[in-house]
């Protein structure tokens, strides 16, 4: 199995408050990792590293074989250029809690703007590809809708399509459902089993613990920056070995 | 007064309308992209930058225009020694005048839009791949401008009215023209006259600004 993400000894503070205490990760190719931990744990700030909307303080971050950042003794951390981070920024995409549409773009703009302005696929081509993606989203019929026409479960699946326009090789989740009802929950917990079974590769954050049970085939378990446990998904949930993590989970028990 | 006096006025005022519109189109022209520049330089993390353009802004928005156009009017041969005899120079001093100060202005209302939009649509484009020059162009502001058209509506009707500041570095612009006619007349009609341009003026910027915000408004 080939690895798609490797993240090692990830440090990050903000200010006197350090967030990431020595944090490891390795994701292979068709892996489903799920990320769970009470709030200030420093599970978002992982996936924000990992997508570099944060830069780490210390640690390396590789997607295959390119680096994104490495620690050198000397100088601190190194990230990789402008043509480099091109190409890795391709590798990965992330879904956020807030979806973070672009409201004056229709749905289909939202989709193809980055491959068709970035990466210069062609807009037909663009256009075909986004289509595909909004049936498999069942949204076929919002190609020409805004986000504010749509609501809120419509809207993190059109996310989740324009974050698989680009055909990443591993999407990230900073809690997809947190901004749903649980209603709406519902369908967006579906999307992403159905792209579970599709074999690709995903990081989840999320607080829906059956769910991650159940989709993920590896849970880490986050408290306070560090990783309490971690382990197989299943075995981790049925049986918590760390007291943190049984009171974690007896929380969500009712 | 009789019918042939008074379209004699509105002719007059009309050649003045022309100056006036010159006026107002140059610097809303010139101001609306050099506010933009200032909000850069007022939002920028550079500490000097910001503080510069911070202490210009409240100079410009605590000062009265009128004295900022005789300021920039006098200050080439008060403070030079040089004597502008070009016969432009009184109009150029009133452009140069309302563009520094309307773009003061604009970049408050254009600072207050930038920071209006959500961090996560940065944080989207640059998931996305997008470039600062991309993402500032093809996300922000798009959304940047139909948050800030209300406030730029509002100073956009100012200005139509501010132009009739003109007057004090001689310009012949409507207003100017207006006051001579009632120093020569004694009648208070180019006054009448003049203000049913202004609102007539205001009232088609007012319908083209609704026009433009109602195309904006497909989405919110």
């Amino acid at each position: 199995m080939s690895k798609v993400l490797s993240m090692k000894n990830i440090r990050k503070s903000f200010a006197d408050n350090e967030v990431l205490k020595d944090i490891s990760l390795e994701v292979e190719k068709g892996e489903v990792v799920a990320i769970i931990g009470p709030s200030g744990s420093g599970k978002s700030t992982f996936l924000r590293c990992a997508t570099r909307l944060e830069t780490i303080d210390s640690g390396e971050i590789y997607y295959g074989d390119e680096c994104m950042a490495r620690t050198d003794e000397k100088s601190g951390v190194i990230y990789a250029d402008k043509a480099q981070m091109k190409r890795i920024n391709k590798k990965f995409s992330l879904v956020f809690q807030n979806f973070n549409l672009f409201p004056h773009m229709s749905v289909m703009k939202n989709i193809t703007s980055s491959p068709i302005s970035v990466f210069g696929v062609p807009k037909a081509q663009a256009e075909k590809t986004a289509m595909s993606l909004l049936e498999r989203m069942g949204l076929e019929d919002k190609a020409k809708a805004y986000p504010c026409e749509l609501s809120g479960g419509q809207q993190q699946r059109v996310s989740i399509a324009r974050a698989l326009a680009l055909n990443p090789e591993i999407l990230f989740f900073d809690e997809p459902t947190s901004a749903l009802d649980p209603e709406l929950t519902g369908e967006i917990l579906k999307v992403i089993r159905g792209l579970a079974k599709d074999k690709m590769t995903m990081v989840i954050v999320t607080h829906e613990m059956s769910f991650a049970r159940d989709v993920a085939d590896k849970i880490i378990f986050m408290d306070d920056g560090y990783v309490v446990e971690q382990g197989d998904a299943k075995e981790l949930i049925n049986n918590p070995k760390s007291d943190r993590l049984k009171a974690f989970l007896s929380r969500f028990e009712n | 007064m009789n019918s042939a006096q008074l379209l004699l006025i509105i002719k007059r005022l009309a050649e003045g309308m022309l100056t006036t519109t010159e006026i107002f189109a140059l610097t809303l022209v010139l101001s609306l992209p050099l506010g933009f520049v200032f909000c850069f330089m007022r939002m920028s993390k550079n500490k000097a930058l910001s503080t510069v353009m911070k202490v210009y802004i409240s100079i410009m928005r605590g000062t009265p225009l009128m004295l900022q156009l005789m300021v920039v009017f006098f200050a080439p041969s008060l403070l030079f020694g040089l004597t502008l005899s070009w016969q432009g120079w009184r109009f150029t001093a009133v452009i140069v005048g309302f563009v520094f100060n309307y773009a003061a202005y604009f970049a408050e209302i254009f600072r207050a839009g930038m920071e209006s939009i959500s961090p996560g649509q940065y944080e989207a484009a640059n998931i996305l791949g997008f470039s600062k020059g991309q993402t500032f162009f093809k996300i922000i502001l798009p959304q940047v401008i139909k948050r800030v058209l209300p406030p730029v509506t509002n100073e956009t009707i100012t200005l139509v009215k501010d132009t009739s500041l003109a007057f004090v570095l001689s310009v012949m612009e409507m207003f100017t023209e207006a006051k001579q006619i009632v120093a020569t007349t004694s009648s208070i009609a180019p006054f009448i006259v003049a203000a049913v341009f202004y609102f007539v003026f205001n009232a088609i910027v007012a319908a083209v600004m609704g026009k433009i915000e109602k195309k904006l408004s497909y989405y919110n």
